[in-house]
């Protein structure tokens, strides 16, 4: 069952900092509480990401997955350890990123558009000149005939949608997503997913996708980042070496099988799955 | 698509539908009064007892000056005190929400005056203030203001996790974060305090005029009583009631207007 791993140059990556990355981790830490009561939670996790990398953060829940993503997004702080964006230390909240967080930070008083327009007002940008960018934003992901309707009116697939569209409308070059398809029923996902794949293609931002489905990882990402529970520690980063898209076709692929197989028996030999 | 002519073809199935679904309300109400009506005579009971609901409505057509004189002095009172608690209640809710030394130190006073029941400072109120206008006041204020107030701190400190993680992430400032997440955000719960409050005010108004006024429905209702005119008590009550229908009506409409979107309105028109 080793051999088979190695056959797919799994990349163990403990870098030191020679090398650089648009996203820099080193030695990150996080520990609930101090003292003899402390929990240690997550790292240390050294990791670097380039520019229009599409990483998964792949692990069991309360693997710290979504903690290291707020990390990055210096919305929590970390216990111990650096994290660097395009060479600048984190330190508090980073506003030139989009973050989809696990539950949508739609707005229920604002119609869809609203909601999207919402990410730009708060950061004080004029809606002027932004009318056609929103509509073509919501075009994207098919939603432009609902861009009146409030986010009660829309499925759970439409809403998460209309999420995406509010994380990306301020054109950030770092996307950070966090289980943004967690709720939606299978169907739902795979079309959702296909969407992202295609967007992305066209942006080639920098994207971290938090996720515990390993296909969806090996599917929509360059790298996975493979994160092994309490407390979380990255325990390899594989490089999917598949075509993009990943359609159907793909997905089927011994290849793309071989992947996802590989990544549950390091679950399993964890005790996880 | 919703087109105007479905619009009240909607509101036409929505009064059948009200009617199919409280006929037997109706019927039933009916019959409570004339039951009522009827059985006065049916079991002697004495007029000053009680009277039938015609008697009612005809002497209080008779003293209607009276009554609509009274139903201003005691809607004054409950709607200055009304207006004074929420106008004083937010702004501290708001505060104590966001400091820690309040939460620490006026919160749990609060908390232990929301225990005491506020009408029993009424007497208190009456003497030091006398007959007038402001015993009155502050008492239906005392009565609103505290679950104004808490159901404020409630609203203001209920924030999901995940929007106010958004708004770091904007680097939109406290104003900004404040008028266009916090407050709307917090305005539901905010309602369920008006609403408390208004259903409260009333009760408030009429129990500080048993103790002690001049003037007002709940002195009338005192003083007919006491003069074995309970068909006059009776006409007093009926338009205290309507002080607290209208009041209550007012908040509801607010509501319908301001959080429109929100679940307990959306759930209420479908």
């Amino acid at each position: 069952m080793e051999g088979g791993r190695s056959a797919f140059h799994f990349c163990f990556r403990e870098r030191t900092g020679q090398m650089t990355g648009l996203i820099e981790l080193k030695g990150v830490t996080k520990t609930y509480g101090a003292g003899s009561s402390a929990v240690h939670a997550f790292g240390p996790v050294s990791l670097d990401i380039s520019e229009g990398e599409f990483i998964s953060f792949l692990g069991p829940s309360g693997c710290g997955k979504s903690t290291l993503m707020l990390m990055i997004a210096g919305l929590l702080d970390v216990s111990a350890g650096t994290i660097a964006l395009a060479g600048k230390d984190v330190h508090g909240p980073q506003t030139d990123i989009g973050i989809m967080f696990q539950d949508n930070t739609l707005v229920p008083w604002r119609t869809v558009r609203g909601n999207v327009e919402l990410q730009l007002e708060m950061r004080g940008i004029s809606l002027d000149q932004q009318a056609d960018h929103i509509t073509s934003l919501l075009q994207s992901v098919r939603l432009e005939d609902f861009s009146e309707r409030h986010p009660f009116e829309l499925s759970g697939g439409m809403q998460q949608r209309a999420a995406f569209c509010q994380a990306m409308v301020h054109n950030p070059k770092i996307v950070l997503l966090d289980e943004p398809l967690g709720k939606l029923d299978a169907m739902t996902r795979e079309h959702i997913r296909a969407d992202l794949q295609r967007l992305w293609m066209q942006t080639r931002s920098t994207v971290i996708f938090v996720t515990h489905s390993i296909e969806e990882a090996v599917q929509l990402s360059s790298k996975v980042a493979v994160i092994t529970p309490r407390p979380g520690k990255i325990e390899t980063i594989i490089d999917i070496d598949l075509p993009f898209p990943r359609d159907l076709n793909v997905k089927n692929s011994p290849k793309f099988i071989r992947y996802v197989r590989d990544i549950q028996e390091i679950f399993h030999g964890y005790g996880v799955i | 698509m919703v087109t105007a002519s479905s619009k009240s073809e909607e509101a036409m199935l929505r009064i059948v539908h009200w009617i199919a679904e409280s006929w037997m309300f109706i019927a039933f109400f009916a019959g409570f009064l004339l039951f009522w009506e009827f059985s006065i005579g049916f079991f002697n009971v004495p007029l000053y007892i009680l009277t039938p609901p015609s008697m009612i409505v005809t002497k209080a057509w008779a003293d209607l000056p009276r009554l609509f004189a009274y139903t201003y002095v005691t809607g004054l009172e409950t709607i200055l005190g009304y207006i004074v608690a929420i106008v004083m209640a937010l702004p501290l809710g708001l505060a104590i929400a966001f400091s820690s030394i309040l939460k620490r130190t006026i919160y749990p006073f609060f908390v232990t005056i929301e225990m005491v029941p506020k009408i029993a400072f009424a007497p208190i109120f009456i003497s030091w203030l006398g007959f007038g206008l402001l015993p009155k006041v502050i008492i239906v204020f005392l009565v609103c203001f505290f679950p104004i107030v808490l159901n404020a701190i409630l609203a203001f400190n209920s924030l999901s996790e995940e929007l106010q993680r958004f708004s770091r992430s904007t680097g939109a400032g406290v104003w900004q974060t404040f008028i266009k997440i916090r407050l709307p955000a917090a305005l539901p719960q905010c309602f369920v305090g008006f609403k408390y409050a208004g259903l409260n005010a009333t009760v408030g108004a009429a129990i500080a005029e048993f103790i002690g006024s001049d003037q007002g429905l709940g002195f009338y209702i005192q003083i007919t009583t006491g003069n074995m005119r309970p068909e006059l008590a009776f006409a007093g009550i009926f338009f205290l009631t309507a002080i607290g229908l209208v009041l209550f009506g007012i908040i509801t409409l607010a509501e319908r207007l301001l959080i429109p979107w929100h679940i307990s309105i959306r759930r209420a028109q479908s």
